[in-house]
């Protein structure tokens, strides 16, 4: 057992702190060979053909990323790409995780109030989607007390709202679109370049474009943070690019035409991606999740629990403890906790904290909501666990003259372990799955990458099921892994 | 060690001195001044009906109660719990430094389930005493030797009958060698059947030369092992002296009426 625990650690260690430590080694190379100024990119990465993962070899591409990459060609910076889902993605900006938006950001005045807003580099129309069938639904005058599937913050959203629609919020165009194919929202508004991407992509016949939403040209813009010198290092280059005839080449290679410039509208974007089967997606995606599975979620897990089991058991003993003071404390942590949402407790540490000066990378607030979440649940458990320990053993272990922490550690901790590894091993697969939320603090775990597997090949049954599966698969480690413990813990017990 | 008082004036042959002991829980007042002279290499046994204070006084000299007021010396060492800091590290030192003085037996054994007998013998020695484990595994197989349970070294607690369980107690407790072993109603716990395995290692000990002091309802084992014999009743003590007088003969009528109740039940 204690040999299993061992090669248990040295595997991951193997897996996750080595690759890790060599990555980091080879950044800070580059880093010495290059002082370009690094600039920070968000884009979605799961909105095809803007901004998406290529299917075979998982990279980042679409319009939006090559476009920002000749951009940073002629402005001489290095980009760092961020992924995040778009009603997140102004949020960055503003908290100054993000430096510019490449994802179709549609120029409007109210976002040219708050944001330094680039020159154009698409134009394209809104067009209204609907499922194959709907009758009277054509124009934006038929939208008025429906219900149309939108990223809230978009452009798109704002016209549907303003012609009467109800918004049903999503995370992205894959997912509005699933909804109208499912009937779960009639409609959807977005670009068209968009919905003709989605309808290509997946070969479906029960969704259909039926018409513009209104006749106004939109246009679609870099965005930087006010008053950002960038701006105009963009602007120049964006003219450059379409003197050169490079926007119109890349263009060009997705949509047959050039949007770069005012158009018909008319779009060709039958050549932008292979049409795949269902068996061809899991099996180009389930590598690319199983990769995430053991460097990010389960990693993320495992840290997570250790730091939150630390943090349980203090405030257990604060709970425990003689002082007022203490106990107050650990018992309002507690509260807090469980009294809020863990998506809420993210969203604080790496939306809100920064407000206040506080920071953060992804990593590590993950872990830090995630531990403090852990420690929350945790802390009762082992309150409860501790106490189930006879005050004989207390009164035992001090007339042989241990001390406090001398006691819990050797005589206390062992036999509380045996009622504590029940509930806690319930936590701490509440956490494997829980990790499933991180992709808000811009971490990319494995049901992220599943998202994006999805999005891109517009088929998410089969790649659910297989994230599905690996949850399933390591949940059943740990199952058994628990049941080991148990058998040890109880052998010196009477049966 | 600087803290803890090194009393100049002579102990003479006593073991244990005890003065002035005070202890209430809530408004229970348990114990009302109590004084307690041990003579080194003697057996002392503490009897009473229950709720008199007897083992109070046994826990006070352990310090797992922290009595009111009163001294406790054992040894060389003494404390004043009248004028003990409630808290602080000297009050922690002082306390532990008599605790160390004595080994305590549990009415219920109180062994370490995780740990196996030897474990559990082996543990105060290496872990607080910070004595070399060879040295202390070989004294620990003496001890279980003489409590006649060699061959019970590597099973776990739970395997042993309730008289075993009680026999690993007094060997941890001697393991530590202290200057008085204490035992707290030892075979109280205990089937009939095995309480004489228990009294015969008792009796070894008093026969050894160890100091004990024995809080009992065994009144004919009290009778053949003590050399003094305490009554006590509602925090004060009764009567003291020999067995033969306070057990054979009490002079005070609330010792005559517990021993009958206790020996004549009937």
């Amino acid at each position: 057992m204690r040999h299993a625990v061992r090669l248990l650690v040295l595997a991951f260690v193997g897996l996750v702190v080595l690759p890790v430590g060599s990555a980091s080694a080879t950044a800070t190379h580059l880093a010495q060979a290059d002082d370009r100024p690094v600039v920070r990119v968000g884009t979605e990465g799961v909105y095809p053909p803007f901004s998406f993962h290529d299917a075979k070899s998982n990279k980042l591409t679409g319009f939006d990323i090559e476009v920002i990459k000749a951009v940073a060609k002629k402005a001489g910076w290095r980009l760092k790409f961020v992924e995040t889902q778009f009603d997140a993605i102004f949020a960055a900006l503003e908290a100054k995780r993000i430096d510019v938006i490449a994802n179709q950001v549609t120029f409007n005045p109210e976002r040219d109030a708050k944001y330094g807003l680039g020159t154009t580099y698409t134009y394209s129309r809104g067009v209204i989607v609907v499922k194959k069938g709907t009758k009277g639904i054509k124009t934006l005058k038929d939208v008025k007390g429906k219900t149309a599937a939108e990223s809230t913050t978009t452009s798109w959203a704002d016209v549907a709202r303003k012609a009467g629609a109800k918004i049903q919020a999503v995370e992205g165009f894959s997912q509005a679109a699933a909804l109208v194919v499912q009937g779960r929202a009639d409609l959807l508004i977005n670009d068209n370049i968009a919905a003709l991407d989605y309808l290509n992509t997946t070969g479906r016949d029960d969704i259909q474009i039926v018409g513009n939403a209104g006749d106004e040209v939109s246009k679609q813009v870099l965005a930087f943070r006010k008053g950002d010198p960038r701006l105009e290092e963009s602007n120049k280059a964006l003219a450059a690019l379409k003197a050169d005839g490079t926007l119109k080449k890349i263009s060009e290679k997705y949509f047959k035409t050039d949007v770069t410039v005012e158009n018909t509208g008319k779009v060709d974007v039958s050549g932008g991606r292979e049409v795949r089967s269902d068996t061809q997606v899991v099996k180009d995606a389930a590598w690319p999740m199983l990769k995430k599975l053991l460097i990010v979620t389960i990693p993320l897990t495992i840290v997570s629990f250790a730091i939150g089991l630390v943090l349980a058991i203090g405030a257990a003993l604060a709970r425990i403890s003689g002082s007022r003071v203490l106990s107050a404390i650990a018992r309002a942590y507690i509260s807090i906790i469980r009294g809020t949402p863990l998506l809420l407790q993210l969203f604080i540490v790496f939306y809100g904290l920064p407000e206040i000066g506080i920071d953060l990378d992804p990593w590590p607030s993950a872990i830090l909501a995630l531990s403090f979440n852990v420690g929350g649940y945790a802390a009762e458990v082992v309150r409860s666990a501790i106490l189930s320990v006879p005050k004989g053993q207390f009164e035992a272990a001090s007339t042989i003259g241990m001390g406090y922490w001398q006691s819990l550690r050797r005589i206390v901790f062992p036999q509380a372990a045996r009622t504590a590894v029940p509930p806690l091993s319930n936590t701490a697969i509440s956490l494997l799955k829980d990790t499933s939320l991180v992709s808000v603090v811009l971490l990319t775990d494995m049901f992220r990458q599943a998202q994006l597997a999805g999005a891109n090949a517009q088929i998410y049954l089969p790649i659910y099921v297989v994230a599905g599966f690996y949850y399933w698969f390591v949940c059943v480690g740990m199952a058994t892994f628990q049941g080991r413990l148990e058998t040890r813990l109880n052998r010196f017990v009477a049966r | 060690m600087t803290d803890i008082q090194q009393p100049s004036n002579d102990m003479g042959d006593l073991r244990v001195r005890a003065r002035g002991l005070q202890k209430s829980f809530g408004d229970n007042h348990v114990l009302r001044g109590i004084d307690l002279d041990v003579k080194a290499g003697t057996t002392s046994v503490l009897i009473g009906p229950s709720g008199s204070g007897k083992t109070t006084i046994l826990r006070s000299l352990n310090v797992l109660e922290r009595p009111d007021a009163g001294t406790i010396r054992i040894d060389h060492v003494e404390v004043d719990f009248g004028t003990l800091p409630d808290k602080g590290s000297s009050a922690r030192q002082q306390m532990a430094a008599l605790r160390a003085q004595s080994g305590m037996v549990f009415q219920a054994h109180n062994l370490f389930p995780h740990k196996t007998v030897l474990g559990n013998v082996i543990e105060g020695p290496v872990q607080v005493q910070k004595r070399p484990l060879d040295e202390v595994v070989d004294e620990a197989k003496a001890l279980l030797d003489q409590v006649g349970l060699s061959d019970k070294a590597d099973q776990h607690p739970f395997e042993l009958s309730g008289g075993q369980q009680q026999r690993v107690g007094i060997a941890r407790a001697l393991a530590l060698k202290p200057r008085v072993m204490l035992f707290d109603e030892p075979t109280s716990a205990l089937d009939p059947e095995l309480v004489g395995e228990v009294l015969s290692v008792i009796k070894d000990l008093a026969a050894e030369g160890w100091t004990t002091v024995l809080v009992t309802h065994e009144i004919r084992f009290a009778e053949h092992v003590a050399d003094q014999v305490l009554f006590l009743d509602e925090g004060v003590v009764v009567e003291r002296g020999p067995s033969s007088q306070v057990i054979a003969d009490p002079r005070e009528e609330r010792t005559r009426q517990f021993l009958q109740r206790i020996l004549d039940p009937a």
